[in-house]
Order: structure tokens, then C-alpha cells, then sequence
């Protein structure tokens, strides 16, 4: 201690104050220095920049956040400001190696002598627009076709549809939706005057029953099963019951699963509204609002529906359908007796002769019952690719119909959509065009001599796939494609090199009536351009150039937008800029301050509601009742007979994609999904002799194959199941080809087959 | 009484020994003290002068040793509970949202299931190992510089990204994971955080939306943590 210094009273010197301040003033600076240093420490990332976009497979559309780093995508992962709340797959997880894949397409390519040979862009689109020009020259109009994709972007399907049915003035416009969405979009066209589901995923949040069939959410659509699972978890008593004539991976984990003869479950449908009839589990009062019965062809009365359905009681039914009586009943009281009830279907019910019938029941279990219009309570058929709705039923890109709901055999709809395409009236053919597999036959037979095939591949996804690549070998086939190798490019005559997700920009519209923008990050590989920038081109070469004013995405969005609202479709607040700020909006939209729609139909919610008092209102029907048909159940034609006494039904895997010309290039999601087998009930298997690993023959009426058996006790017996995504097991060469009499929608889910083990 | 409480009653009484020490030594003379006059101090028989040296070595040295080691094991080990996490509120959120029964989010989950015990924050968001620690309670530093200084905005985000290992730390090599065949042939992007389990695992918190001012549950997310 320094004696020497001038203490103070308190015993303290200047000094000492000096240094007391001085040494708060280090300790400070200390802290902040550690700060400071610590805000540099930045962990490691694994990209630069994160940009928002949407996944690029299937129907639930995702949100994700692209990683870029350098020019080039490092990381994908899920938006938690997106509706699924940043939850996605294992394939939307792998989405950064996607631009990468190998054997991509760099240039233009002819086929000379047989092999495809390079070309530039200005040869290869010459000799598309001549053939073109040559095959309407000869044929007329309709011997050209363009057959699309739920994949290519929004613009770019309303300019193809635009393009063909208002400049070439053909119908033949379809595609890749029609084998996947055609009898949903015709059920609930029928049922409520207009197409798209009237709920959204939110609804799965809020269910108490949440009754799936014909899909296997888990595998192909994770973030739903997921969200489904989240429900459940919240909430304990919410029951999961699932339709499949297999146990899935989504039945696992059910509370209950009926595992029905494939091609029956309309006899399920059908005696669920019986039980729902018999044990007064109507909602009578909701029926006597907004519900109309109808035949088919007449409206008839709740007493007929009661009628009609006797012959449905479960009792009756059970057998054929292969589930127990006691157990439909079950099902019956848990769907009518919910708080909220949610159903969730897709492939299993909309690939079948039957589609559009148990769509519309499916509807109609919920239309009796009331469970509609509130949270939890919605009829909800699952998409599989992501931009079917959107793109492609909104834009009214396939054979029969026109944009935003309107339809071909319509006069006054035809009159008012050349008006706002500025076309003279009589310009759009009175025609339906050709569905994806009448186009198909049509080529085979040389009614279509030239096709444009864009952002999908039907030599492996039509059925009796053979009859189909026979039919392409025949055509002047012009395939715009991400790879060189995929099924389709085998067949083509021109092979263009496609752009892919956000190499190019556009709205993407999935399920839930949700419009999500995806913007241009990164510059396709090689020559490559957009689908938009070909079409754009081929307009002009083909003299209709002018027809096609809009030509950049931005510019054909705000047409079709401007278009969408003289329609029950109104989406005129979607703005690019508020696609570009927020995440997603679902339409009906019709302001700039407008949220968008959760609810369809809902006083309050949908801003086409007009009838004030009423809580719901069908307003794409004239009477604004939704209708509930009667609906009789007819056995597919691939019913079992002695030759072929299995039925095979088709789906997919978590890891792979529709035909996997994307994900199965991806190494990781390659090996976890492995080869495709024959998946076989071991019960069978021992019956026919057939061990784990041994090589099968299936054979049906359309086409053999063999392949790789594999045991399980999942299919019921009976029943043989493969995935449809390996091009070493086409399974599609087996599949019968017949299709729903409304919808045109092939029936991939019921072929009688036969089994045997193959002789080496 | 847990062993936290124990050392914040004892951190506090040596506190308080070592205050009434200093003051005590700031007022003594101890050029004027004797050598020769004893002092008793329990059975001990002490100089004066010896006594003051002893209380000031005590004072100076033995008590704020004692006092920056209490404080440390509370820092480094009271930070670890929720409760420290609370304290701030903008953490609010993701407590309440952790404590509420009806919350399916992960966090939740692992809370009401008892998949985790205690410190339910710290377990998940410390890295494994003394390297693993030593981040995190950097991290809270710089969250508290943040927080103290005002220098944040709602709602706020994880910097850089969540590492799996504090996922599979308990998951891998669990039947339940390994039987997943994605979960095999991604073994190494998982391995090094490149591709993170929550993408397919779901939401860990409450969404940015639902924690941005404003929003429909940005309220109940806020309500004082009991």
C-alpha cells in the first residue's frame, strides 16, 4: 500500500480511482473484444446466399431454400416460412445434386440415318417447324399434337395450349396429368361446377379422422404423412385409417387399415354412405342447405340415394371387397362421427375405370355427412407432380378443356376465350382434342404425324407401354428432355435440350390451389434453353409469332392472371411482386390486399361467396348445391380369371420420383431405393414355388416381363406390386391400358396377371 | 437441496464473507497493529498483526478465488438449464412452445416425452465434447452481448446451421434409424451436417412466422414463462 498518497476521508485517492476506472474500462473492452470476435467467428456454412424456391418433384410443393455458393447450388433446404413449414424429403433434400446429374443434354439433336446426331439450335427447330408445317399441310390441324407435363412451368403450358389451340387451331393438347389427375379433376368438377380441391393442407392440422385411401403418403409425400403424424402426435385421439391393398409404409402406421381387393373399393364407398344412411349419421340440415342428389342425369331425392345404396350394406359387399363387415361399419361411424374429418386420396382412386365415380363419392361421404368448409373437414385429393394443377387443369392444357375452368364443348366458353386471346371467333376447333392415350393410338394409326413432347416421359409412364412406343416409333416425335438417355428420347426425332428447375424461372401451382414462384438462379448447361424459350421459338417459325405476344414469363403471367379473372379462378392479386415476396398464395385471390383462400366455398374466406347468411355456398354450380351422385359400383375389366389370377397394382418409393429420369441419377437416393422388384405375398409365394431373389414371369393381356421376386407379407394375398420408376422393370409394359369412360384416366392400379417363377 | 442450489447459497455466502472482509481490511491500519498483543480466535492464539495479515490473504486472495470458481461453475453449468435460457425473452417462444403439452413441434416432443431429462436446451444445442461445450458458451456470450445491447431483431434465427451430431448422438445406431434405408446411403452427408435431419424431421420451434410481432401466435408465444 502506498503510504505516500493523499488519502481522502473515505480512505480513497484519485489514484485509486483512476485505476478502479481504468480497470472497468479494460474489463469492457475485454467483453467487447470477445464480442466482436465472437460475431467474426461465424460457423461454417454451407452456402453464401439462400434463395427461396419450390421443390421440383412432386404435388405437395414444397417450399425449400436454395444454398448457392460460386454460380453453383451447395445445399437445399426446407422454408419453415413456406406452408410445409420447412419440412421435405429425403429427395427434395438431395435437390442440390439435381442440376448435376450425369448424361444431361448439352445441344440440339436429329436423327439421321437412325442415330441422333448434334445440331444447332436454328437446324434442329427449321426441321421442327417444316414437319409441322408439312403434316397440317396434309392432314390439317389435328394430325399435329403437343403432350405436356403437371412438370413444365405455368407459362409454359398456357403458351403450348395457347399456341396450339389458338394459332395451329388444334385441341390436341394433353399430357402427363391426364394419367394422374384426369378423374379428380373430373370429380370434382362434377360435384362442384368447378375443378381443384376445396380445402387445403392445413386442414390435416385440425382433423380428428383422417381417412386416406389409394395413397401412400409416406413414400410419395413425406411432408404430408409427416403433418399427418404431427396431428396425431398433438393430438392422441386422431385416428388414421387407410385404404390400400397393401400395408404401406403410410398403413404401418394406421389405426386402422382395410386392405380391399383392388378394383372393388367403390363397394366400400358405397356401403360407408349405406351405414351412414342406416345409423342417422347424416347431416340432414347441411343436405337440406347445399346439397343436390343426382342419377347422373337427373336430380333425384335423399330418399332414392337411401334407396340406391341398399344393395351397398356391408354385409352384402363384403366378400367382394374383402373386408369385413363390422370393420366397414367401423370405418363408416369413426369418418361420419369425427369432430373434422379429412380425406386424403390419390393415384389408387383417380387410376382406375371407376376414377371419376368414387371421386365423386368420395366428395359425396362428405357432403352428407358435413364434414366440408371447416377446419379439419375437407374432401382433398393429393397431387402427384407439381405443377398439375397450376399448370396444367388451371391453364385448361389438356385435350377437352380451355383456360381457368372453361371447357371445349362449351361454345360460349370457346367465344369468350378467343375474345381475351384476341383470336377471331370460330378460330378455337369445336373438337375435343385427343386424351394422352387416344394421342398415343393416334399416333400408332398416323392420325397424328408430328408431336411436341415437353418435360416428361411417356415411353415408360403410359400403360401397355409397348402398344405406346410402338405408336412413337411411328410419329414425327420432337422431345424436349434434361437427359439424353431417358425412354422417350429413345424414340425421338428431335431431341431438345431442356432447362431445368431454377435454371429457369416461373409459378408453379400445386395441390392446395397454392401459386409459388420459382426464380432463374443458375444458367442451364450447354445450349440448353427453357421449354418457354422453345415454344416462343417454334411460334414463330410456324407464322404465329404475333399470336404469342407475351413472351417472357413475367409478361405471360400477368396475361394469364389479367385472363383468370373474368373466372371462379381469380387470381388477379398474385402479383410477380408479391410471388416474389411471399410464399405461395392460394387463389381465389382477386386483390392485391387480398391473403388468398384456405377455405373454397366458405362465407368469410372465399371472396366469390356472394349469398350473405349462408355459411357455405357451391357457387360453381347453378343452383349453388353441390352434388352427390349415385354412383353403382362395375368390377374393372381386369378382373382375375383363371389364366391370370393375381392382380398387379403399381406405386412408387420414398426415394424415387415418377419415372426417376431425375432422382434415380442421384446417388444416394439410388442406393436407398435400390432395384425395382416383384413384390409378392409370401403365401402365394409358397403356393407357386417362388423364393426370395428367384426371377419371375408376369404376364397380363398387354405385355410379359420378369424380374427380381421379392416375399413380403404386405400385398394381401392375391395381389403383386411393383414400382414403375426402374427402367429395368417397365413395369408399364404389363399394365393394362383401359381408361375411365369420363376422365380418359388409364386404370395403372388393377391388371390381372400371372405369375410364375421364369425358366433360366 | 440439488447440488446448483447448494453452490449458489455457498457462491453467495463466501460472497458475502469476502465483502465484509474487504471492508473491514480497508479500515485497518496495519502499520499501527502489535505483534505482541494476542488475540484468541476459537482455540487458536493469534498476534494481532498475524490475525489482520491472515484475514487480508483471505480477503485478497483465498475469497475471490473461491468466489470466481463459484462463479464459474455457475456460469458455465446454471447456463446449461432452461431456466437460463428463459431470461431472455426472446427465448420465450421457443420455451413456452418446449413446455406446452398440445406442441407437436420437435423440441416439444422430446420435452413432455422425457426423451430428454434436464438442461433440455443445452443438449441439443451444445456440440459434442469440451469443444463442443466451449462453442455453445461462446455462443450464449454473443447472445447475451446481443441481448443486453439490444442488437437483435425478431424473430430470431439459428446462425450458421443445426449440427446432426446432437441428433445422432442418440438416434444412430438405434433400430429405428438404421432400418431406414435413406438414412444408409446419406450416412455421410448426415455425418458432416450437409444435409440436415430436420429437413424430413420437421420443425425443431416455432416457425419464423409464427415468432415474427404481429403475428396471430405471436402473442401466446409470449407470455411470461412461469
Amino acid at each position: 500500500m502506498d503510504t505516500n498518497d493523499q488519502k481522502s476521508e473515505s480512505g480513497l485517492g484519485r489514484r485509486d480511482l483512476l485505476k478502479v476506472l481504468g480497470g472497468v474500462a479494460v474489463a469492457n473492452g475485454l467483453g467487447a473484444s470477445t464480442w466482436a470476435a465472437l460475431e467474426l467467428l461465424v460457423p461454417s456454412a454451407t452456402a453464401d446466399t439462400w434463395h427461396k424456391s419450390v421443390c421440383r418433384y412432386c404435388g405437395t410443393g414444397c417450399g425449400v431454400l436454395v444454398g448457392m455458393r460460386d454460380g453453383r447450388v451447395t445445399d437445399v433446404r426446407g422454408d419453415d416460412l413456406a406452408h410445409n413449414k420447412g419440412v421435405i424429403c429425403v429427395k427434395g433434400s438431395m435437390l442440390r445434386a439435381l442440376p448435376y446429374v450425369k448424361g444431361r443434354l448439352t445441344t440440339p439433336k436429329i436423327r439421321r440415318d437412325g442415330r441422333l446426331v448434334d445440331a444447332t439450335w436454328d437446324e434442329a427447330m427449321s426441321h421442327v417447324a417444316q414437319t409441322f408445317k408439312d403434316a397440317i399441310a396434309a392432314g390439317g390441324p389435328d394430325s399435329v399434337a403437343f403432350y405436356g407435363s403437371g412438370q413444365l412451368l405455368t407459362e409454359e403450358s398456357y403458351t403450348a395450349n395457347k399456341l396450339f389451340k389458338a394459332g395451329i387451331r388444334t385441341n390436341n393438347v394433353d399430357g402427363n396429368p391426364r394419367l394422374c389427375m384426369g378423374s379428380a379433376a373430373a370429380g370434382y368438377t362434377q360435384v362442384y361446377g368447378k375443378d381443384e380441391p376445396p380445402g387445403s393442407y392445413e386442414d390435416i392440422d385440425y382433423a380428428d379422422c383422417i381417412f386416406t385411401i389409394g395413397a401412400n403418403l409416406f413414400e410419395c409425400h413425406p411432408p404430408l404423412f409427416e403433418r399427418v403424424q404431427q396431428r396425431r402426435r398433438a393430438s392422441k385421439g386422431t385416428r388414421l385409417i387407410v385404404v390400400d391393398p397393401r400395408r404401406t409404409r403410410t398403413a404401418e402406421h394406421a389405426d386402422i387399415h382395410l386392405a380391399p381387393v383392388p378394383g372393388t373399393d367403390l363397394l366400400l364407398l358405397n356401403a360407408m354412405a349405406q351405414v351412414i344412411c342406416e345409423e342417422g349419421l347424416l347431416d340432414t340440415s347441411f343436405i337440406d342447405k347445399h346439397v343436390r342428389f343426382s342419377d347422373g342425369q337427373n336430380t333425384v331425392d335423399l330418399a332414392a340415394f337411401k334407396a340406391f345404396l341398399e344393395k351397398y350394406k356391408p354385409e352384402a359387399v363384403a366378400s367382394e371387397l374383402g373386408i369385413a363387415a363390422h370393420q366397414i361399419r367401423e370405418v363408416a361411424f369413426l369418418f361420419a362421427r369425427s369432430r373434422a374429418t379429412t380425406s386424403l386420396w390419390t393415384m389408387g382412386i383417380n387410376q382406375r375405370t371407376q376414377g371419376v365415380f368414387l371421386n365423386n363419392m368420395l366428395n359425396g361421404l362428405h357432403l352428407i355427412t358435413g364434414h366440408i368448409g371447416r377446419p379439419g373437414a375437407t374432401p382433398f385429393s393429393v397431387t402427384g407432380q407439381p405443377n398439375a394443377c397450376g399448370g396444367v387443369r388451371d391453364t385448361g392444357a389438356l385435350g377437352h378443356l380451355l383456360p381457368a375452368g372453361h371447357v371445349v364443348a362449351n361454345e360460349g366458353h370457346r367465344r369468350k376465350v378467343e375474345q381475351l386471346w384476341g383470336v377471331e371467333p370460330g378460330t378455337i376447333s369445336d373438337k375435343p382434342g385427343l386424351d394422352a392415350v387416344s394421342l398415343f393410338r393416334a399416333m400408332g394409326d398416323g392420325r397424328v404425324k408430328a408431336a411436341l413432347v415437353m418435360c416428361t416421359n411417356p415411353a415408360q409412364s403410359l400403360p401397355a407401354a409397348d402398344r405406346y412406343r410402338a405408336a412413337m416409333e411411328k410419329c414425327f416425335l420432337v422431345v424436349a428432355e434434361i437427359v439424353e438417355d431417358s425412354e422417350t428420347a429413345q424414340f425421338a426425332d428431335v431431341l431438345l435440350p431442356a432447362a431445368l428447375w431454377i435454371e429457369k424461372e416461373g409459378v408453379t401451382g400445386q395441390g392446395e390451389r397454392r401459386y409459388q414462384l420459382i426464380e432463374k438462379l443458375m444458367d442451364p448447361p450447354g445450349q440448353a434453353r427453357s421449354d418457354l424459350d422453345i415454344l416462343v421459338d417454334l411460334a414463330d417459325r410456324l407464322g404465329h409469332g404475333a399470336l404469342i405476344n407475351a413472351r417472357t414469363p413475367e409478361d405471360i403471367w400477368d396475361e394469364w392472371r389479367q385472363f383468370s379473372v373474368s373466372s371462379m379462378y381469380n387470381f388477379k392479386g398474385m402479383t410477380r411482386a408479391r410471388l416474389e415476396k411471399e410464399r405461395g398464395l392460394q387463389w381465389p385471390c382477386p386483390s392485391e390486399d387480398h391473403p388468398g383462400t384456405i377455405r373454397r366455398y366458405v362465407a368469410g374466406d372465399d371472396p366469390l361467396v356472394t349469398t350473405t347468411g349462408s355459411a357455405m355456398e357451391f357457387y360453381g354450380q347453378p343452383d349453388k348445391k353441390a352434388v352427390v351422385f349415385l354412383r353403382p359400383y362395375v368390377p374393372s375389366p381386369e378382373h382375375t380369371t383363371e389364366e391370370f389370377p393375381f392382380y398387379l397394382t403399381t406405386g412408387r418409393v420414398l426415394e424415387q420420383w415418377h419415372t426417376s429420369t431425375m432422382t434415380g441419377r442421384i446417388e444416394e437416393l439410388a442406393r436407398a431405393s435400390g432395384d425395382a422388384v416383384i413384390e409378392i405375398n409370401d403365401q402365394d409365394a409358397w403356393k407357386l414355388q417362388i423364393a426370395e431373389g428367384d426371377s419371375v414371369e408376369v404376364r397380363s393381356r398387354f405385355g410379359t416381363l420378369q424380374g427380381r421376386a421379392r416375399l413380403a407379407s404386405s400385398p394381401r394375398r392375391g395381389v403383386v406390386f411393383a414400382t414403375f420408376h426402374d427402367t429395368k422393370l417397365l413395369i408399364n409394359r404389363v399394365v393394362a391400358d383401359h381408361v375411365d369412360p369420363v376422365s380418359k384416366e388409364p386404370e395403372f392400379k388393377v391388371t390381372a396377371v400371372s405369375l410364375r417363377k421364369a425358366v433360366a | 437441496m440439488d447440488t446448483a442450489t447448494l453452490v449458489r447459497v455457498l457462491g453467495t455466502v463466501i460472497c458475502l464473507v469476502g465483502i465484509v472482509l474487504c471492508w473491514h481490511i480497508g479500515r485497518t491500519r496495519f502499520d499501527g497493529l502489535s505483534s505482541e498483543k494476542l488475540l484468541s480466535v476459537a482455540n487458536a492464539h493469534l498476534s494481532q498483526s498475524s490475525f489482520w495479515k491472515l484475514s487480508a490473504f483471505a480477503g485478497i486472495v483465498l475469497v475471490p478465488l473461491a468466489a470466481v470458481g463459484i462463479a464459474n461453475y455457475h456460469t458455465f453449468e446454471g447456463v446449461q438449464e432452461v431456466a437460463a435460457c428463459a431470461r431472455c425473452h426472446v427465448m420465450r417462444p421457443m420455451i413456452n412452445d418446449l413446455r406446452n403439452p398440445e406442441s407437436n413441434t420437435l423440441a416439444a416432443r422430446h420435452y413432455k416425452n422425457h426423451w430428454i431429462v434436464q438442461n433440455q436446451c443445452y443438449d441439443c444445442h451444445s456440440d459434442y465434447g469440451l469443444a463442443g461445450n466451449m462453442e455453445a458458451k461462446m455462443e450464449g456470450f454473443r447472445h447475451l452481448a446481443r441481448y443486453t445491447t439490444r442488437t437483435y431483431s425478431e424473430p430470431i434465427e439459428l446462425r450458421g446451421r443445426f449440427n446432426n451430431d446432437n441428433c445422432l448422438k442418440c438416434h444412430q445406431d438405434m433400430p429405428k434409424f438404421e432400418v431406414v434405408k435413406s438414412h444408409q446411403s446419406m450416412k455421410a452427408l448426415l455425418a458432416d451436417s450437409s444435409t440436415s435431419c430436420l429437413n424430413c424431421h420437421g420443425q425443431a420451434h416455432p416457425t419464423r412466422a409464427e415468432r415474427t410481432p404481429g403475428s396471430a401466435d405471436y402473442a401466446k408465444l409470449m407470455e411470461v414463462v412461469k
